[in-house]
């Protein structure tokens, strides 16, 4: 047996196989005990197949290593498999290298990964460019709204979790400082927020609606109340009812389900009173 | 509802599922073909009225708006809620608040399923150590897909049999439902978007000033008439506008390090945490 075991590198193809395996099957088998292992294991296999040829050994240790515990936001997180890929290539050619190291270093970046995904691309992203869809479609029901959010959404975030697989590989473990930049995430957070305040403000104003249908008579006068709102400002019931919910649900800490009861209670008086 | 339109949506909605691979992982998905907004379009052409499910699934979508799915835990199953609620709402009545009324219950139902597949599919990662042991590469990668056939047993036969199953008997509910209930789901499905809209603002309100930008978007839609992209373009020439005032100062140092990561090593142990 010679010290040196082998040297066999990875192809960019061996590579992009990787990225995709892990683009299609991150979440396949998740499940409470080890939720993202068994997807983790699948896109490194192919890989460690080649790396480690004739080696069942080692092919097996490094297998059962790739299967344990692993959780993050499996989007922007795609950055995690590809430095471990990088790191794997490098302990099969190199003996030597601490194994430990892969297992520390997937276990130190998820969590912060989980963090900054769930709240960029599930937490922001995801619901504004709904937002877009729900507004583009909310007046006549026409199908460019559904189409709008599914193709830019498939077309950023797809392009995002490759990108990011990549230079995970290439960078090794300098991605991460690149990503966890925090003027480069507050810059991008805050431009995301702001712009998706403002829409979905606008998208809000044609989506929630509270007609009042009771007109105040007192004999011959009638008062038509939703014609006086209207020229107060159009939409100024349905701005008040969600501020109202936004105080409750952010100031008082109601959660949705409460929430929900609150507005269907609210929505069964006004009926029942014959104003709405 | 004839049974190949409910296998379709069956099938649709396993595609859309929390965890099934088939369209680009979790991306088209769960937060693709499995948003409500998705649905309604796909559900209203497999039905024929392709206008009533998209404002199905707008109304539905509305109210989901702010919900995320943090480590796999899921606050409301969107999915089910949409392919069951959208389906039985078009087929009954077309009108958006009856979806909205299907879908509030179904999604507390989705995630008693969710997590009971979630446990299930604890028996694949034990599949795949047993390959693992031999060096079984493929193995590995089988178990792995073959876990999907959980969530298609789940929701492809749930889907499908409460679609086939429940659309005459939606109907026959809508028809016996007195007139103040109908008042009270078209007036209740009106408001309930402000839920969606409230806690995506909690989410994403990271300034308190910011709730103007809320109000400012509304107004200007409301007075105007304008339309959402319209609105898109006014929103980002304003967030750039405070993006370039805000982060100007002390630009030269910092941006360079954004740009061009160091390849020093000495700094890895900051992320070992």
């Amino acid at each position: 047996m010679t010290i040196m075991k082998n040297n066999t590198k990875l192809t960019k193809k061996d590579v992009a196989k990787a990225n995709w395996r892990w683009n299609f099957f991150a979440l396949s088998s998740q499940n409470y005990e080890r939720m993202q292992g068994g997807g983790f294991a699948h896109s490194m296999s192919g890989a460690l197949e080649k790396l480690y040829g004739d080696d069942k050994e080692g092919l097996s240790k490094a297998l059962k290593r790739s299967l344990t515990f692993f959780n993050t936001e499996p989007q922007l997180g795609s950055v995690i498999p590809g430095i471990t890929l990088a790191l794997e290539e490098t302990k099969a050619n190199n003996p030597d290298f601490d194994e430990s190291i892969i297992g520390s270093t997937k276990n130190a970046l998820m969590g912060p990964f989980a963090g900054i995904g769930d709240s960029i691309l599930v937490g922001t992203l995801n619901p504004i460019l709904l937002s877009i869809g729900i507004g583009l479609s909310s007046r006549d029901g026409s199908p460019v709204g559904p189409l709008v959010f599914l193709v830019s959404w498939l077309a950023i975030v797809v392009t995002m979790k490759y990108w990011l697989f990549n230079k995970g590989y290439s960078m090794g473990l300098d991605a991460v400082k690149l990503l966890t930049n925090e003027r480069l995430k507050n810059m991008i957070t805050t431009t995301l927020t702001m712009v998706g305040l403002i829409v979905i403000g606008g998208v809000a104003s044609t989506t929630v609606k509270a007609p009042v249908i009771w007109k105040f008579t007192s004999g011959k006068m009638v008062i038509n109340i939703q014609q006086i709102l209207d020229k107060i400002m159009p939409n100024l019931l349905p701005l008040g009812v969600g501020l109202v919910c936004y105080y409750l649900v952010a100031k008082r800490n109601w959660g949705s389900t409460k929430l929900l009861l609150g507005i269907l209670a609210f929505a069964a008086v006004m009926v029942a009173l014959g104003i709405m | 509802m004839q049974l190949w339109q409910a296998v379709l949506i069956g099938l649709f909605a396993y595609l859309g599922r929390n965890q099934v691979p088939w369209f680009f992982g979790t991306t088209g998905g769960w937060y693709g073909l499995g948003r409500p907004l998705v649905a309604g379009l796909i559900c209203g052409i497999i039905l024929g009225d392709v206008k009533a499910g998209v404002l199905c699934g707008v109304a539905v979508q509305a109210i989901f708006l702010g919900q995320i799915t943090p480590g796999g835990a899921v606050p409301s199953d969107l999915n089910l809620a949409a392919y069951i609620g959208i389906p039985l709402a078009i087929a009954s009545s077309g009108s958006p608040a009856t979806a909205v009324a299907f879908a509030v219950p179904l999604g507390a139902l989705g995630v008693g399923l969710h997590n009971f597949t979630m446990t299930v599919q604890a028996a694949f990662p034990h599949r795949a150590d047993r390959c693992a042991e031999r060096g079984d590469a493929r193995g590995v990668r089988r178990a792995n897909i073959m876990a999907t056939s959980v969530s298609f047993a789940e929701r492809f036969l749930i889907v499908t049999l409460t679609c086939f199953i429940g659309a005459p008997f939606a109907q026959g509910l809508l028809n016996a439902l007195p007139k103040f209930v109908l008042d009270f789901l078209q007036v209740g499905g009106q408001l309930l978007p402000a839920l969606g809209f409230a806690i995506l603002l909690k989410q994403i309100l990271s300034e308190k000033w910011m709730i103007f930008l809320f109000i400012f978007g509304w107004v200007l839609t409301s007075s105007f008439n304008l339309t959402t992209t319209a609105l898109l373009f006014i929103a980002i020439a304003l967030s750039l506008i405070y993006i370039m005032a805000a982060y100007r100062k002390n630009e030269g140092a910092s941006s360079v390090v954004a740009a061009t990561p160091s390849t020093s090593e000495e700094n890895d142990d900051d992320y070992e945490e």
